[in-house]
């Protein structure tokens, strides 16, 4: 047996995963053939939120900057791809515009707010979340305002536009991971990396880390955008309060801490996990919802802070040495 | 009409910064952002209503109750939650305490649903003119009783052994432990007293404002920007920033136009981070290095 560290054991795991990552991406692009409507909207409504923590996972799992008020880029997306539309711009166009504006306006917020450390940035962002809130009902106009902005409607019949939102979101979820994956393995991955890790030493290394934290920040964003301007155009009604909502991001945080921060499927696996849970318990909570997320959140941090695969090995482990010990 | 908004500002302001004396303080000993302080003020705010709605107690008497209250709930859920997280990640704070907060908006929504209650004092409407400038009484008693608080609690700190250990643990975990203290015992009894003073808070509210299951949140602006302002920690500067952030509010309002607030704050709070990070009073905390 070729124990896990060797290389070629390495390469052949890592060959054995993307096989799997393939074929469940097949899968799921030919599942709409046979699924009803409502696992068709649960499913896409994972793959948007496994989008939105893979957008996470890359300044908080690489760079080791908590954006916790990332949900701002899903609100910047979603309005970029509604005013676009709203001006006469076909889908496909207003989505590019969403991934750009989102993009933009974390290389533009990024440079001052990136400074900031720790708790700071944490709140920093959380902040950015709340005033945009309040700039979308300040600009009105094309935006709608406080009274929200319905999107131009498909020619599509229903049925074919739900499917074909389906597809957009999971080529958005398999995009975004296999651009983690791709981050990874190049020097700007390596390059965030040792910014998370120690931030003055990767400077001492040559790294330009501002522009490097910035570069990552607007990538984290332009994903973000990517799921937020699809749900504009799969909801088709949006408001401040809706698209700028801070749970989004803070949902997106559980599933990353649920996956694993920093790795490439984590997200991926969160999502499903943590989707599927809360889409069983609710059926039963209808009126607590918001309390069952609530507990769900104390618990996943107190029970698995690491993740659940860490949490599921260090189980494994202690029932062993239990029974080894009997 | 500028001196009237001047007025309202600082009078506001008062009740900004003993808002943010809990929040700045568990941030400051313990490197916890508590986003459940705003779901203290919040239930507070409830404890406020029901007493008078139900008991017919006067608003300012109900104050105490609502501090024991929320100073037992803070206590607890630092025992029970928070004391186990902080061992882990001092990051994953930010999310358990929104959770908390999630799971408090949630059992008062249900409670007493989302309608808007009001608690109306016979001297609600009441209001002195002084050089002729509006003072609503319950302005003028809300103010008056924060700045009280506020001083009260810096008191607390100076002058009692418990303040002191308070003060010992922020400044170095490690050593005071040596000195025989027992971190985690003196965390629960920062985020109790930091409860109570929200519950407080939310006590002096209840006056002002609508109270509804969401109002605590529109608190949170106000109790970052005044606890990067004021320096994280510091009592003091929660109380000066406080008067501050309400005075740059009501002139944003008056010259701006109203709901600027939160484009304001997020300008002040940048603006402070870039020019003076430590905050007016800031130290160095332990909570700073996380």
């Amino acid at each position: 047996m070729i124990s896990p560290s060797s290389p070629s054991g390495a390469r052949r795991r890592a060959l054995l995963f993307w096989a799997f990552f393939a074929a469940g991406a097949v899968v799921l692009a030919l599942a709409p053939l046979a699924l009803n409507n409502y696992w068709l909207r649960v499913l896409t409504t994972v793959f948007m939120y496994a989008t939105v923590t893979q957008g996470l996972n890359v300044i908080v799992g690489l760079t080791g900057y908590h954006a916790f008020g990332n949900a701002v880029f899903f609100g910047f997306g979603a309005y970029a791809c509604g005013v676009a539309m709203t001006l006469g711009a076909p889908f496909p166009v207003a989505l590019v515009a969403a991934v750009a504006f989102s993009a933009l306006v974390a290389g533009i917020v990024g440079w001052p707010i990136l400074r900031l450390r720790g708790h700071y940035f944490a709140i920093a962002t959380v902040a950015l979340n709340l005033a945009a809130i309040q700039l979308v009902i300040q600009v009105g106009g094309v935006t709608g305002g406080a009274e929200g902005l319905p999107l131009p409607l498909s020619d599509l019949p229903p049925g074919p536009l739900y499917r074909a939102i389906y597809l957009v979101m999971l080529a958005g979820m398999v995009v975004s991971t296999l651009l983690v994956a791709f981050i990874l393995i190049r020097p700007f991955g390596y390059a965030l990396r040792a910014i998370r890790d120690g931030e003055r030493a990767a400077g001492v290394m040559g790294i330009d880390t501002t522009a490097t934290k910035v570069a990552a920040w607007a990538i984290s964003a332009g994903i973000t955008g990517f799921a937020g301007g699809v749900w504009a155009y799969w909801i088709t009604f949006i408001e401040p309060a809706s698209a700028f909502d801070p749970a989004i991001g803070v949902k997106a945080y559980m599933m990353l801490i649920l996956g694993g921060m920093g790795t490439v499927i984590g997200p991926v696996l969160g999502a499903f996990v943590l989707e599927f849970l809360s889409t069983l318990v609710w059926g039963g909570f209808l009126q607590a919802h918001q309390i069952v997320f609530g507990v769900l959140i104390v618990v996943i941090c107190l029970v698995a802070p690491n993740g659940m695969l860490v949490a599921g090995r260090s189980l494994i482990q202690r029932w062993r040495s239990r029974h080894g010990a009997a | 009409m500028l001196w009237q908004a001047t007025a309202n500002g600082l009078l506001l302001g008062g009740l900004y910064g003993i808002a943010t004396i809990g929040f700045s303080m568990v941030w400051g000993v313990m490197g916890v952002i508590n986003l459940a302080h705003t779901g203290f003020i919040m239930l507070g705010a409830y404890i406020t209503y029901g007493l008078f709605r139900f008991a017919g107690l006067d608003p300012i008497a109900s104050i105490p109750v609502s501090m024991i209250a929320m100073f037992a709930l803070g206590y607890a859920l630092q025992v029970l939650v928070l004391n186990r997280i902080i061992r882990t990640s001092l990051l994953l704070s930010l999310v358990v305490t929104f959770g908390i907060e999630l799971v408090m908006v949630d059992a008062v929504s249900i409670a007493f649903t989302s309608d808007v209650r009001s608690v109306n004092s016979s001297y609600a409407a009441s209001s002195i003119e002084v050089f002729g400038i509006l003072v609503p009484v319950v302005r003028l008693i809300a103010a008056g009783f924060s700045v009280t608080l506020g001083i009260a609690f810096f008191a607390f700190l100076r002058f009692t052994r418990a303040g002191q250990m308070i003060l010992a643990t922020a400044l170095d975990r490690e050593v005071s432990s040596l000195m025989g203290i027992n971190p985690e015992r003196i965390y629960a009894l920062t985020a109790g007293a930091g409860a109570a003073l929200a519950g407080a808070t939310g006590s002096l509210a209840s006056m002002l404002f609508p109270v509804m299951p969401g109002m605590g949140v529109t608190f949170l602006s106000a109790v970052f920007v005044i606890t990067v302002l004021g320096g994280i920690g510091s009592v003091e500067g929660c109380i000066v920033a406080g008067f501050i952030y309400g005075l740059v509010q009501a002139w944003a309002g008056y010259f701006l136009g109203a709901n600027y607030q939160e484009i304001v704050g997020f300008g002040l709070f940048l603006l402070v981070l870039a020019l003076r990070p430590q905050g007016l009073f800031g130290r160095a905390f332990f909570g700073e290095h996380a």
